[in-house]
């Protein structure tokens, strides 16, 4: 459903200026560049991780009261040994108060991008991931934009990734801009998350505006495999529609924008039968 | 003393002379020997975009004074030879006063250098490649290219400029938090509520074979108790010393 667009998927990104390249290709390799186009561009469209939101760690290791008073400060023991992935390294943070405990997620992200620094990750997250700020990024229509930050920036099952993924993809469907996001790799993220709240009316009145038929009938599959004990999953299950009568079928029973979206029906039927008789 | 002997030659030399017959450099020579202080231009008023500067590159003046072309186009800088330095310099603005021939953002009291107008920082950036353009080409003094630079990041850091947006490719790991080090341990038993972390935090009752052993030892300055002290119960506080003396 997320569609492989080439031209959007490698678009120019502002660069160094540097004179442009031609080769002189046969029809073979031609064929045999763009299939390694097309298998550049299924990576850079893979999927990345929804999660739920990690637990809030809080174990305490040790209590040692009678160090109250000896320090001002808190200590953060980092285990620095290179070969370990992040997520098994013991970062303990020792209180003024004497307790060793567990860093918190906040503490060991910082800690680590401190002592494991990463590419387009900041210390101190950028003030862009607030409310107030992803309003003026929504006008500018960077919705692409600012989810690639986020990944760069946050853990996937971290409490602001989810924020910040969630505000986007309400932005989009209250202003339907289902085609800013179209192959790029947060489109299944954020089907996803439609899905979940049932709110895919926008969404398929696009699709067949477009005339995606195809990824409108795996969306409205997709639906019925999430909520199988709706209405007309069940209708579905039952007569075996495919294609246009499924949608018909969902539109009837579970949609709210049921107006619109027959209405766009109509006017893909007629266009369909105009371009049939021509 | 006012009026010294050198002056008084100077004034009879020039008062010689009256009308447009005067030499140029006998001009301000009664004011060179006046006590007055030399009148002073009064202070330029605020400019009035100084809370929202992006108002000024919308407005006519602007326009009329640079249409369509950007602030620093047409500037030249004064130096020596062929070459310019590659450093401009360091402030135009030295101790208050302006310098001859400032940089473009200096010369007009109405450019702010803030972050919020993004359409005269877009301006100083490359539109091909993105980058700041160097202070050798548009010709900004080095103090007003910092407060650009700074401008920039922090305009890219509240989303109003985008000029490099980092690509990382999807983060594949083990997000199951299973491991010890982000996951739940189960806590000491020592820190079970009611226990203290060393038994030691607690009074403890001594063992008996060092208490007999000191009772041996002192035998003889032991006061004679009703009943020998009980190893059960810990000790009391000690009275105060001056509830005491006031009991004495």
């Amino acid at each position: 459903m997320t569609g492989l667009n080439l031209q959007k998927v490698f678009r120019p990104v502002k660069k160094e200026l540097k004179p442009p390249k031609y080769k002189l290709m046969t029809e073979a390799q031609l064929e045999e560049a763009t299939r390694k186009a097309i298998e550049e561009a299924k990576e850079k469209l893979i999927m990345p991780p929804v999660l739920n939101e990690r637990e809030p760690i809080d174990d305490v290791l040790a209590e040692d009261k009678f160090l109250e008073g000896t320090e001002t400060t808190k200590y953060v023991f980092t285990d620095l040994t290179y070969s370990i992935p992040h997520r098994e390294r013991f970062i303990v943070v020792r209180e003024p108060n004497g307790i060793l405990r567990k860093a918190t997620w906040e503490e060991r992200d910082r800690m680590i991008q401190i002592f494991f620094p990463k590419e387009g990750r900041r210390v101190i997250p950028p003030v862009v991931f607030k409310d107030e700020h992803l309003v003026t990024v929504f006008q500018q229509d960077r919705h692409e934009d600012i989810l690639n930050m986020c990944i760069a920036q946050f853990e996937p099952d971290s409490p602001d990734y989810i924020r910040v993924h969630h505000r986007t993809y309400d932005d989009i469907e209250k202003h339907a801009k289902y085609d800013l996001l179209r192959s790029t790799r947060h489109f299944g993220g954020m089907v996803w998350y439609l899905l979940n709240k049932k709110k895919t009316d926008g969404l398929l009145i696009d699709m067949i505006h477009r005339d995606l038929l195809d990824d409108a009938t795996s969306l409205i599959t997709l639906y019925h495999m999430l909520h199988p004990e709706c209405q007309s999953a069940n209708e579905a299950k039952e007569r075996k529609l495919q294609g246009v009568d499924l949608i018909k079928i969902f539109v009837k029973t579970e949609s709210q924008r049921e107006g619109y979206i027959q209405l766009a029906l109509q006017a893909y039927e007629e266009a369909m039968a105009t371009s049939t008789a021509s | 003393m006012a009026l010294t002997r050198a002056t008084v030659l100077l004034r009879a030399a020039a008062g010689g002379l009256r009308g447009p017959g005067r030499p140029l450099w006998a001009w301000d020579t009664l004011r060179l020997c006046s006590t007055q202080a030399a009148p002073k231009d009064p202070p330029a008023p605020p400019s009035p975009y100084q809370e929202r500067p992006w108002e000024y590159l919308e407005s006519e003046e602007y326009r009329i004074t640079y249409g369509d072309k950007p602030v620093w186009l047409g500037y030249r800088r004064n130096h020596k030879g062929a070459v310019p330095p590659q450093r401009t310099r360091k402030a135009c603005l030295r101790k208050g006063k302006p310098v001859g021939n400032p940089c473009p953002i200096c010369r007009d009291r109405n450019l702010h250098v803030d972050f919020r107008n993004v359409k005269l920082l877009d301006q100083f950036i490359c539109p091909h490649s993105g980058v700041i353009l160097h202070p050798t080409h548009t010709g900004v003094c080095m103090k007003q290219h910092k407060l650009l630079a700074s401008a920039i990041a922090q305009a890219q850091d509240h989303g109003l400029l985008w000029l490099r947006v980092p690509y990382v490719p999807t983060p594949r790991d083990d997000f199951s938090n299973r491991h010890p080090a982000v996951g739940k341990t189960p806590p000491a038993p020592a820190l079970a509520p009611g226990r203290h972390w060393y038994p030691w935090y607690e009074w403890q009752p001594p063992p008996a074979a060092a208490v007999a052993r000191i009772r041996r030892l002192y035998k003889d300055y032991l006061k004679e108790e009703a009943a020998p002290a009980v190893t059960g119960t810990p000790p009391d506080t000690p009275p105060t010393p001056c509830v005491e003396n006031k009991g004495e």
